[in-house]
């Protein structure tokens, strides 16, 4: 605490910076997770709440299943393309601030599902703030996300946030005025899978 | 109850209809009847040789051949302890199968997901609708010349989102 200096606080004055620490400091230690266990990732996920790992020991142990009770979202397992709308759904539901977590593979890139049925990363759909690789990422894994997001967390500005009315928000957080990344990734750029029937296909067609 | 009498049973059932043994390496006992009879056969398997569940419904896509499709149902007999397979060869051009959700029921399932990887349409089955595939998808995944990577796999989404954000506005 007191280390950081707020990313921009340039023209609020002493007072604002303050205020800002105060309100992260709230912020950050008391995620409330929304458990978004889509796969095999969500028993991790269930492990790093348990006793064991003990979430509660970052004051995040709070898991609500309802999106409005909730300001953290964790993407555990792989996400297809017909539950991204649900998920989008449940993301735009949680009222601000809030952040995500794409955890394991699966959610960050696809994973080892390179296929038709499953998003590639749910940063096409989503804007992300920390990414756990891992099939599954180690509970410890994760709180080490949770606990890099409490320092990203520090670095924002509710305050000016606040000033400037909604839509406006500083860069380091997320929120509405993320770039969408585009999912229309060139396959053709790699080389042919050996079940592609592509290659086959313009044979024929010769 | 040994194989020998499973087909004895079956061809009893299918008499005077056409089909064909083939050897299988599973050694399960295997009939290839013609598309245009299939019905029959399999009316017949229902009623007169008595099996009673219908385990599987899928097909195998014999890209690029013509006729392109194999359609396979396999049956079990919870009497006889036996189980049969039939498979016919139907074309690539619009294919369809007769639907024989009325005699078993629970092959409803099955013919779903057949028509959602494959395309096959189950002639007079009552709610043929995609299965795994959202609705709305035009394409055919197990279809052999469906590439790897899937064709406009978010398109629907992108629609939905499109749509969302215009009635939400620019905040959404
Ligand atoms: S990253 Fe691995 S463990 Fe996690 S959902 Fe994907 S396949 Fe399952």
């Amino acid at each position: 605490m007191g280390s950081l200096k707020p990313a921009d606080s340039e023209g609020l004055g002493f007072l604002a910076t303050r205020v800002d620490e105060l309100i992260n400091w709230g912020r950050k230690n008391s995620l409330w997770p929304m458990p978004l266990g889509l796969s095999c990732c969500g028993i991790e996920l269930m492990a790093m709440i348990g006793p064991k790992f003990d979430l509660a020991r970052f004051g995040a142990e709070a898991a609500r299943f309802s999106p409005r009770q909730c300001d953290l979202l964790v993407v555990a397992g792989t996400l297809t393309w017909k539950m991204a709308e649900a998920v989008r759904v449940i993301y735009d539901q949680m009222p601000d601030p809030k952040w995500v977590i794409a955890m394991g593979v699966c959610s960050s890139s696809g994973g080892m599902y390179d296929s038709y049925a499953v998003v590639q990363g749910v940063d096409s759909i989503l804007p992300v703030d920390v990414y756990v690789p891992g099939c599954p990422p180690r509970p410890d894994a994760v709180i080490d996300a949770i606990i890099k997001l409490q320092k990203k967390i520090e670095r924002e500005s509710p305050v000016r946030r606040l000033l400037k009315g909604p839509g406006v928000i500083d860069e380091t957080g997320t929120g509405r005025n993320f770039k969408q990344p585009n999912f229309a990734f060139d396959h053709s750029s790699l080389d042919l899978h050996p079940h592609d029937p592509k290659a086959k296909i313009e044979e024929l067609q010769k | 109850m040994t194989a020998t009498n499973t087909r004895e049973r079956v061809a009893a059932a299918l008499e005077g209809l056409t089909f064909e043994l083939v050897d299988t390496r599973d050694g399960m006992l295997t009939l290839r009847v013609p598309s245009a009879t299939v019905r029959t056969v399999l009316e017949r398997l229902h009623g007169r040789a008595g099996f009673e569940q219908n385990t599987l419904v899928t097909a195998v896509d014999r890209f690029p051949e013509e006729p392109r499709f194999d359609v396979i149902w396999q049956f079990l007999s919870y009497d006889h302890n036996d189980r049969v397979r039939v498979e016919t060869r139907i074309s690539g051009a619009n294919p369809s199968v007769p639907t024989c959700t009325d005699l078993w029921s629970g092959a409803s399932f099955s013919e779903r997901e057949c028509f959602d990887m494959f395309g096959i349409r189950f002639d007079g089955h009552p709610d043929l609708r995609r299965l795994l595939m959202p609705q709305g998808y035009t394409h055919f995944p197990l279809r052999k010349d469906f590439p790897h990577g899937g064709i406009e796999p978010d398109r629907l989404y992108r629609e939905w989102d499109a749509k969302r954000r215009a009635e939400w506005g620019a905040n959404a």
